[in-house]
């Protein structure tokens, strides 16, 4: 690696940076590239390093899942891969988007419709009439056109707003129909990556529990019955050791003789800081 | 009464609220769903849900069910059907020679 720091270029498997004031996370994160600074110039890491890309004694660590991602790393793969690219495309080829839905119009009583059918049945009763009787019709005949007028325009508007309802149904029913196949396919993911977690862990359990019993300077009280509940910076090393580790790792602990040292256990590049 | 249904976890975690929040209002919560009582105050917390989280909560109205809703010869059918003596029998085999109605024919009555 090529590491450029407070104007200093240094290289190779180690770099000690312990004399100059940078902070292990900022070299951390201008390892993934997070960040333009320290410049940085070596191998890109892998996802191992978003759990264990810097081991210092406040970190935490979610132990069973950077492990499984470590043995992925070393080209483990499971029985459930395939379903699980499978899941990830049907997942992304649905459309999640929420439909733009028909505007929502005031529904027409039907009530009103009726009556106003009755009116123009009456007042066509009362034209005809009058019409029998040779009586003046023309008041009459305007109230008919303008009751028959507005009985057509409630009915179009009843009708429209019938459609606009049924649209805005049938869309939202399409829509959620999308959402809840959205959950089982996710539900089904997370239970297929649950099961190659599981694999994985099987997998590599026997090698990070050797590793971690070699991790140094682990005192006897800190040793645990089972190798997962180990505290964050000796289970991140045992997990280190057994990922493939091409760019640097951040260490800031005082496990080790020397950053050399580290490097040669880890078998990694290191920056101590 | 109002049924609310989640379509997503925001939407879900904001339906608890509500019914937490408004106990009298509710009358059952189940996982993802509620029935809220039929009041301007339940349709309002059923709106602000809606609002605020569009077409990922479905509002529907629910009315009272009883047997005595349904016509006669629908009751009668599931009595029959339950009271069978051999539990495997499909309803298709159980009907086919009794006065029954096959399942295409209730499934083509609307209620």
């Amino acid at each position: 690696m090529k590491l450029r720091v407070c104007g200093t270029t240094y290289e190779g498997q180690v770099v000690d940076l312990r004399s100059h004031p940078v902070a292990g996370g900022d070299v951390a994160t201008a390892v993934r590239g997070a960040r333009p600074l320290p410049v940085v110039d070596a191998a890109s890491p892998g996802p191992v390093y978003n759990y264990c890309g810097r081991i210092h004694p406040a970190m935490g660590l979610r132990t069973e899942t950077a492990l499984a991602v470590a043995a992925r790393s070393r080209g483990h793969g499971t029985a459930h891969d395939d379903a699980i690219v499978e899941l990830r495309e049907q997942l992304a080829d649905l459309e999640r988007a929420e439909p733009t839905l028909p505007r929502a119009r005031e529904p027409v009583d039907d009530a009103t419709v009726a009556d106003l059918r009755e009116r123009v049945a009456a007042t066509r009763g009362r034209l005809e009439a009058r019409e029998t009787l040779g009586a003046e019709t023309e008041a009459v005949e305007q109230r008919l056109t303008e009751t028959a007028g507005t009985l057509a325009e409630r009915e179009t508007e009843r009708t429209a707003a019938r459609q606009s309802r049924r649209q805005r149904r049938e869309r939202a029913r399409e829509y959620r129909d999308r959402q809840a196949e959205c959950r089982r396919l996710a539900d089904r993911l997370a239970n297929r990556r649950r099961d190659a977690r599981r694999e994985l862990l099987d997998r590599v359990a026997d090698d990070y529990a050797a590793a971690l019993d070699t991790v140094p300077g682990l005192p006897s009280d800190e040793s645990p019955e089972d190798p997962f509940d180990a505290p964050p910076v000796p289970a991140g090393l045992a997990i280190l050791r057994l990922a493939r580790t091409d760019a640097p790792v951040v260490v800031e602990t005082d496990r080790f003789r020397s950053p050399a040292a580290a490097a040669d256990w880890l078998d990694a590049p290191v920056v101590r800081c | 009464m109002l049924l609310v249904v989640t379509y997503t976890r925001g939407a879900r975690r904001d339906l608890r609220n509500v019914c937490r929040a408004h106990e009298e209002s509710v009358v059952r919560q189940f996982g993802r769903a509620a029935l809220l009582s039929a009041t301007e105050f339940g349709a309002f917390q059923a709106l602000r849900l809606r609002e605020k989280h569009g077409l990922d909560v479905q509002l529907e109205r629910v009315r009272p069910f009883e047997p005595e809703d349904v016509p006669a010869h629908v009751r009668e059918a599931a009595r029959a059907y339950e009271d069978r003596e051999v539990a495997s029998t499909p309803y298709r085999q159980f009907a086919s020679g009794r006065d029954l109605p096959t399942a295409e024919q209730l499934r083509g009555e609307e209620l």
